[in-house]
């Protein structure tokens, strides 16, 4: 629970020591988190972390092995049923009847609800309208996960799901995905979403959880987490094998040297002090660091901190 | 129920606008039809007559030599009861049976220039309306040249009717091709069940309010409807290209064709349970469908198969619809009862409903 003055609102969604297990493997390992209304809550985290597993939970599809998911008041272990009806859901893959054009997929949709939005609010809301006869085999990526999210607002729901919305998206579908969410943000929609993409949670979340193996790693806004582990800033340059780790953080200022596949960052308190010493260094040994650039930290050096790889590979 | 319907409409678009399933269940079975009915059609068809002597005169035997002269006709000579045992399993397509006493009365009526004339029974199948008529022209012909100088008929057809169990072969085989595509509309219900499930498509609708049974159901009254469809081309197809006449309740013909639909689209659904991949649903399909196809009597009669696998077609399903339709449909020779064929899909469908049931995954 959360205060915001002096009214108290319940979560919207509430997972207390979540557990699913597949054979062996934990895929998701006793997480907890609460969102609250109004709020856009990324799960992010690379592929196999979780992410997915928890949201189909949520949405009524998997049965917990273990722990609580609780989503607008109702236990999804054994109210899942009365959730669907109150719940929008855009799944990983957006392959939807392939010979059914747009308006058919939507009507379609329409028909599973008690109250659904009109065809043509949709159409228009999602700029669909061009395509609205074409079958769905022949849209474009963009306008797909166009039309998934138009099938998770069929029903006014009051939360909705949105699993990898720009997976595999060129960067115009992505932009264009990102403007509509915030549309949707802007609207006071609560929305949970999963990424692996760190500029996608960073613009489009209010509060994010980095999950990895099962695990929340951290969990908060985009500033605290950032803040919480990094004030200073990155010096990032090409990898020099002739450079050893002890020699970089024997730099000024440098508080932590970190690898990410073939780039080499310092994370430093001040920019000037460890770049000259770097060029210094670098030049004394007929060497010139390659690419070599300065920006703050962002939530691809949290998860590199957290778990000592990169997030895009 | 808005849900149910709208989604049946959403699988017949679907399914209308995938050729390859529409060439597969509606135009195939066609493409059968007619090219069996060429076949059998086609080239001048021998008549075969069973030939039955009770006179045994000069006068009967001057007629069996007359028919035996026709071009095209084959005599069996035996006696009467015979005669028509063989007619009844198809061996002869007519039976003429000369009375005793034939050879008296002709001298008799002859000599008196008039009278009453002299009879030979033939007996034929009204069903079988073209042979019919080829029987009696060949019998026509060979009584005008006795009757010739008389001034009345010496001698005239007694026109018995018989009815056979024996089909032609393309009034055997229409039905057969319907049970075929009964057959085919239930199991290939499996390739696009699978497909569905593997581009997730059930697991998106799992996430709506959508119920289960309405799934299912909307998938029973689609496979239904074609099922219906196909019946109604396949028999009107059989009556007006190649004159199979049907004979049978056209109510009753739609109850079994809906039986054996649901029948068999249980099997497709146990075959969905047990294909990760639209491919292996594709493979398993056609492993089942076609030792079916050809062990079920559709093509080649169960009792003219090797024993052993006389037992295995006793055992499949298809077996019993193919041979449910063709006893409706054009009174085809019963290899088993009506009310055991319906028991035995029905039995099917219980085994088949219940392995779906638990084996069947949506996601």
């Amino acid at each position: 629970m959360q205060t915001q003055g002096a009214v108290t609102t319940a979560p919207v969604i509430s997972v207390r020591g979540l557990i699913k297990r597949y054979g062996d493997v934990k895929a998701v390992d006793g997480i907890d988190f609460d969102v609250m209304a109004g709020e856009v809550f990324g799960l992010l985290g690379p592929n196999g972390a979780g992410k997915t597993t928890t949201v189909e939970i949520l949405e009524g599809l998997r049965s917990p092995d273990g722990g609580q998911a609780t989503v607008l008041g109702v236990d999804v272990a054994n109210g899942a049923d009365s959730l669907k009806p109150r719940i929008g859901v855009s799944l990983q893959t957006a392959s939807l009847y392939p010979k059914l054009t747009v308006v058919e997929v939507i009507d379609l949709f329409r028909s599973f609800y008690a109250r659904p939005r009109p065809t043509e609010e949709l159409i228009n809301a999602l700029e669909l309208g061009e395509r609205r006869n074409a079958q769905t085999r022949e849209l474009s990526g963009g306008q797909r996960q166009r039309l998934a999210v138009a099938l998770a607002l069929v029903n006014d729901p009051e939360l909705i799901f949105l699993d990898e919305p720009t997976t595999g998206l060129d960067p115009a579908a992505r932009r264009s995905l990102w403007d509509l969410i915030r549309s949707l943000k802007a609207a006071g929609r609560t929305i949970l979403l999963t990424t692996h993409y760190m500029d996608e949670a960073e613009i489009l979340c209010n509060r994010l959880a980095i999950m990895d193996h099962g695990h929340i790693l951290e969990m908060g806004t985009v500033g605290e987490l950032i803040s919480k582990r990094f004030r200073e800033r990155a010096v990032h340059f090409d990898r020099i094998e002739a450079l050893s780790e002890a020699e970089l953080s024997r730099l000024p200022a440098v508080t932590t040297v970190k690898h990410d596949s073939d780039e080499t960052l310092l994370y430093t308190r001040d920019v000037a002090d460890t770049i000259g010493a770097l060029l210094d260094l670098t030049e004394a040994r007929g060497l010139e660091p390659q690419n070599l650039g300065v920006r703050r930290a962002t939530l691809e050096d949290v998860f590199l901190d957290l778990t000592g790889r990169a997030l895009r590979d | 129920m808005h849900a149910l319907l709208t989604l049946t409409l959403a699988n017949i678009r679907s399914y209308v606008r995938d050729r390859a399933a529409l060439f597969w269940t509606l135009a195939f079975p066609l493409v059968f039809i007619v090219m069996f009915g060429l076949i059998f059609q086609g080239g001048g068809s021998r008549l075969t007559l069973g030939w039955a002597d009770a006179d045994s005169s000069p006068a009967s035997a001057q007629l069996r030599d007359g028919f035996a002269a026709q071009s095209g006709l084959t005599l069996v000579e035996t006696s009467r009861d015979d005669a028509l045992d063989q007619m009844k399993v198809g061996k002869v397509d007519a039976v003429i049976v000369v009375p005793k006493g034939y050879g008296e009365t002709l001298a008799a009526t002859a000599a008196a220039g008039g009278g009453t004339p002299t009879s030979i029974t033939v007996y034929t199948d009204p069903s079988r309306s073209a042979l019919v008529g080829e029987v009696y022209q060949a019998v026509g012909t060979v009584l005008g040249v006795v009757n010739l100088g008389g001034r009345a008929p010496l001698v005239v057809p007694d026109g018995q009717t018989f009815q056979t169990e024996n089909l032609n072969a393309i009034s055997y085989f229409v039905p057969s091709m319907l049970g075929l595509s009964v057959m085919q509309v239930g199991i290939f219900a499996a390739i696009p069940l699978v497909g569905d499930r593997e581009k997730l498509i059930l697991k998106r609708l799992a996430a709506t309010p959508l119920r289960r049974w309405q799934l299912v159901g909307s998938n029973v009254l689609m496979r239904l409807l074609i099922a219906l469809a196909q019946a109604v081309i396949i028999v009107v197809v059989g009556t007006a290209a190649f004159g199979v006449q049907i004979t049978g309740n056209l109510l009753l013909v739609a109850g079994f064709v809906m039986l054996g639909a649901v029948t068999f689209l249980s099997l497709g659904y146990v075959i969905a349970s047990f294909a990760n991949t639209e491919d292996s649903a594709n493979g398993m399909t056609s492993m089942i469908q076609f030792p079916m196809m050809f062990l079920s009597g559709a093509f080649f009669q169960i009792d003219q198969m090797p024993q052993f696998l006389q037992v295995v077609a006793r055992a499949i399903p298809l077996t019993y619809l193919a041979d449910a339709l063709r006893q409706v449909m054009v009174g085809g020779a019963a290899f088993a009862p009506l009310w055991t064929c319906f028991l035995v899909l029905a039995a099917w469908l219980v085994v088949c409903f219940t392995i779906a049931a638990r084996k069947f995954r949506w996601a």
